[in-house]
């Protein structure tokens, strides 16, 4: 672990932190152009009470709560007035990366993450910059470095602009912004100035690690989930719990079994270096009364058992862990699909409900399944198949998935499978409302004609695999990719879809006010109502909406924020282009754009 | 546009001396014939560095959205197709955030740098920007 003071620039009552033993590589980490236009006055210190309690006007957490509901308690906007949502302001957003934004929002201040490390504070009202943190890129000479073990198996240089800069979420808590990078290190931005005051690098960006999730705090410790693990390599992916005051590393949490731990032989025959995957690149949900963090782990790596050389479950993959913030100790695990087989990722937002006194937690992976699981013990309760997908069975009773026949791909052998690897469902969060006590989930509809292929088994080699891929509609779509889906909680029933062309493309937002928002990849942002699906108001934004619109207020209004944006996963795009043609965004246009009623 | 068009009709005439000339890799031969020369190589390199690497990364090996471009992975997905099929790949859809931006040079180039990052060798002729040289050469294992 490297840590390195950065800029504190001599700060009042700011801790001056010792210079790094490496400073010349802790410096290209941490050299900003900062455009510090103000310092913040008026900004409270952030507690743990008021993140896991907000203020109803707040937006503390990546999802609002830690329990990740999306939902916003305001209710001046509702069903009646919805259609008189006017635009108050934008801000223009880097185009130099992908955008997938989830805003927060503290005393009338909006910080918003951007591609490549920036972070701006703009006023939430106004739109006025207040301050704008914007790292340097890596320098030549750190990409050089290697800046690590392995730099002669991965050249060097390699984690260079993957994950396209994408920057999720970032935390808020004491005074402090915390964010997890590109180059896998993670920072503490002054909430009140934008100046860097700590920069800790987590693991090796020469072997591939970079984050695109943000961290959350939990009970005073700062978690992130790493990801770029898909490369084979002598070490596995992790979740680590920081001190938030110095960075320091408290726990890491290994997300795959290694060969002599409990579960190790899930892997086969596997050396550590060939199980990959498990990448936790989805920010986690926290339950302060459990004391326990929930957060979800990707598929293993190469895609395809056959190319993986194991048919075992691969643990932890493609499951929701729970951990003690304290120490990262796993208090249990969910293991959703075990041995997946198809790049069906289980990777996604946590949602926290209680459900007639019993303590839940609701997840939705790529096949489109929910689950219930209880998240005091992690006992499967239940599971709804919203039916788009042809790959599994589900047990109602045990929550076991089983492979229909003949859908564990083998090398070079076609396999018709729905959904494509895009998933049902993705990134892009669903919401639950308290008040029709039902989710709302962004789906993609689509389905592939898949061929997986082999890869080395060589270290720096592996990867997800090679996938010959041919997308079509899903027979189930009208034509359409993209869904809403309202399911009742917890019976599961379908209370209402609305469909349109192109995909959904945003997380859910649901609102006391009766209303559901989501933007679609072609421009379009939407105000549904949440009982019966209806369209109550739409409005077309500079380029594809993209990312986890909030809800907020300030001095008793109430406002809407939509980021939108381009970039991320490469069949964001694709999809509309293969089968949607006729649709087209502007491939630049990164924005925030505020909506609220007319003064 | 103008400048890229004058590129086109250079390269263009250029194919034209080349086929006028008789480069044997212009019918029925493979990526093992040497189709493409070194110093058109380098100038993909730059181009891959420039449009390519956010995606494919260095060392051409993708990651979980974005195809590997070498090895096995790329002989996968590519092996019994021609250089003229990849090259109208990566032309249409590449960079995915620009599709077809590039100058029509730049793809044929960067062709010759996956070409050379997959060991294919080098000869003394570029690759030319020519769909029907281009469909001429199939990418296969060695023989």
């Amino acid at each position: 672990m490297i840590t390195s003071n950065a800029m504190c620039r001599g700060e009042p009552g700011k801790r001056e932190l010792p210079r790094s033993i490496l400073l010349s590589l802790s410096l290209t980490l941490s050299l900003i152009a900062p455009f510090a236009s103000a310092q913040i006055e008026s900004f409270s210190a952030v507690s743990d009470e008021m993140l896991n309690s907000p203020a109803s006007g707040e937006w503390l957490s990546w999802r609002g709560t830690p329990a990740a509901w999306g939902y916003s308690p305001l209710d001046q906007i509702n069903t009646e007035n919805v259609g008189q949502l006017q635009l108050k302001w934008s801000f223009a957003l880097d185009d130099t990366g992908a955008i997938q934004a989830a805003p927060l929002i503290h005393d009338g201040i909006m910080f918003i993450p951007s591609a490549r490390g920036v972070i701006q504070a703009l006023d939430a009202v106004t739109g006025d910059l207040l301050w704008e943190y914007r790292p340097a890129p890596p320098t030549e000479e750190f990409i050089n470095s290697g800046a690590g073990t392995r730099a002669a198996v991965l050249p060097a240089g390699a984690f260079a602009g993957v994950g396209r800069g994408v920057q999720k979420n970032i935390a808020l808590y004491g005074e402090m912004i915390y964010a997890s990078t590109e180059t896998a290190s993670i920072r503490a931005i002054d909430a009140r100035s934008g100046l860097l005051v700590w920069e800790t690098q987590v693991a090796d960006p020469t072997l591939g690690y970079f984050y695109t999730a943000g961290p959350i705090i939990a009970n005073g410790t700062l978690v992130t989930g790493i990801t770029g693990c898909d490369r084979y390599k002598d070490d596995v992916c992790f979740i680590t719990g920081h001190d938030p005051a110095t960075g320091e590393e408290k726990w890491r949490t290994s997300t795959v079994a290694r060969p002599e731990d409990p579960g190790g032989d899930t892997w086969g025959d596997l050396p550590l270096r060939f199980r990959a995957g498990s990448d936790a690149w989805v920010a986690g949900s926290y339950d302060p009364q459990a004391n326990l963090i929930y957060w979800g782990t990707a598929q293993a790596k190469p895609w395809a058992r056959a190319v993986r050389g194991t048919d075992g479950d691969a643990l932890y993959t493609n499951s929701t862990l729970a951990l003690n913030p304290d120490n990262g100790e796993m208090a249990w695990y969910f293991q959703h699909i075990p041995g997946e087989t198809q790049d069906m990722d289980e990777v996604f937002e946590n949602i926290l409900v209680d459900i007639d006194g019993r303590k839940s937690l609701f997840k939705m992976g790529k096949l489109g399944i929910l689950w219930q699981l209880d998240r005091e013990t992690g006992q499967f309760i239940k599971g709804t198949d919203i039916g788009y997908q042809n790959i599994v069975n589900l047990d109602p009773i045990t929550g076991q998935i089983t492979y229909r026949d003949g859908m564990i791909p083998r090398i070079g052998e076609e396999l018709n499978m729905c959904p494509s690897t895009s998933g049902v469902k993705s990134w892009r969060a669903m919401a639950y409302s308290p008040d029709t006590s039902a989710m709302y989930i962004p789906i993609t509809l689509n389905c592939e004609l898949a061929t997986f292929g082999p890869t080395e088994r060589q270290l720096g080699g592996g990867g997800a695999g090679p996938v010959r891929r041919v997308n079509y509609h899903h027979p189930q779509s009208d034509g359409n990719l993209g869904e809403i889906l309202a399911l009742d909680i917890p019976s599961g029933e379908v209370k209402w879809r609305y469909r349109s062309r192109a995909p959904f493309n945003t997380a859910a937002l649901t609102t006391a006010g009766g209303l559901v928002f989501a933007g679609d990849w072609n421009r379009t942002m939407s105000a549904l109502d949440a009982n019966n699906g209806e369209l109550l108001w739409q409005v077309r934004l500079a380029t594809s909406n993209q990312g986890f619109p909030i809800s907020y207020s300030v001095n008793g209004k109430q406002y809407i924020a939509m980021p939108v944006g381009t970039g991320g996963a490469s069949w964001s795009g694709s999809l509309p282009r293969e089968l949607a043609p006729e649709l087209s965004r502007p491939r630049n246009g990164s924005s925030i754009n505020v909506f609220a009623l007319p003064d | 546009m103008g400048n890229c068009m004058a590129r086109l009709k250079l390269v263009a005439a250029l194919s034209a001396a080349v086929c006028a000339l008789g480069v044997s890799y212009a019918q029925g031969g493979t990526v093992w014939d040497g189709v493409y020369s070194s110093e058109q190589a380098e100038r993909g390199e730059a181009v891959y560095k420039g449009a390519c690497i956010a995606c494919h990364g260095q060392d051409l090996g993708g990651n979980s959205n974005s195809p590997g471009l070498v090895g096995m992975g790329f002989m996968f997905l590519w092996e019994g197709r021609t250089l003229g099929a990849f090259f109208e790949k990566i032309r249409e859809e590449m960079p995915t955030d620009r599709p077809g931006q590039l100058p029509a040079q730049d793809y044929v180039d960067v062709v010759a740098y996956i070409m050379q990052a997959n060991s294919f060798p080098v000869g003394d002729n570029e690759l030319p920007y020519d769909a029907e040289i281009l469909d001429g050469i199939a990418i296969a294992p060695k023989s």
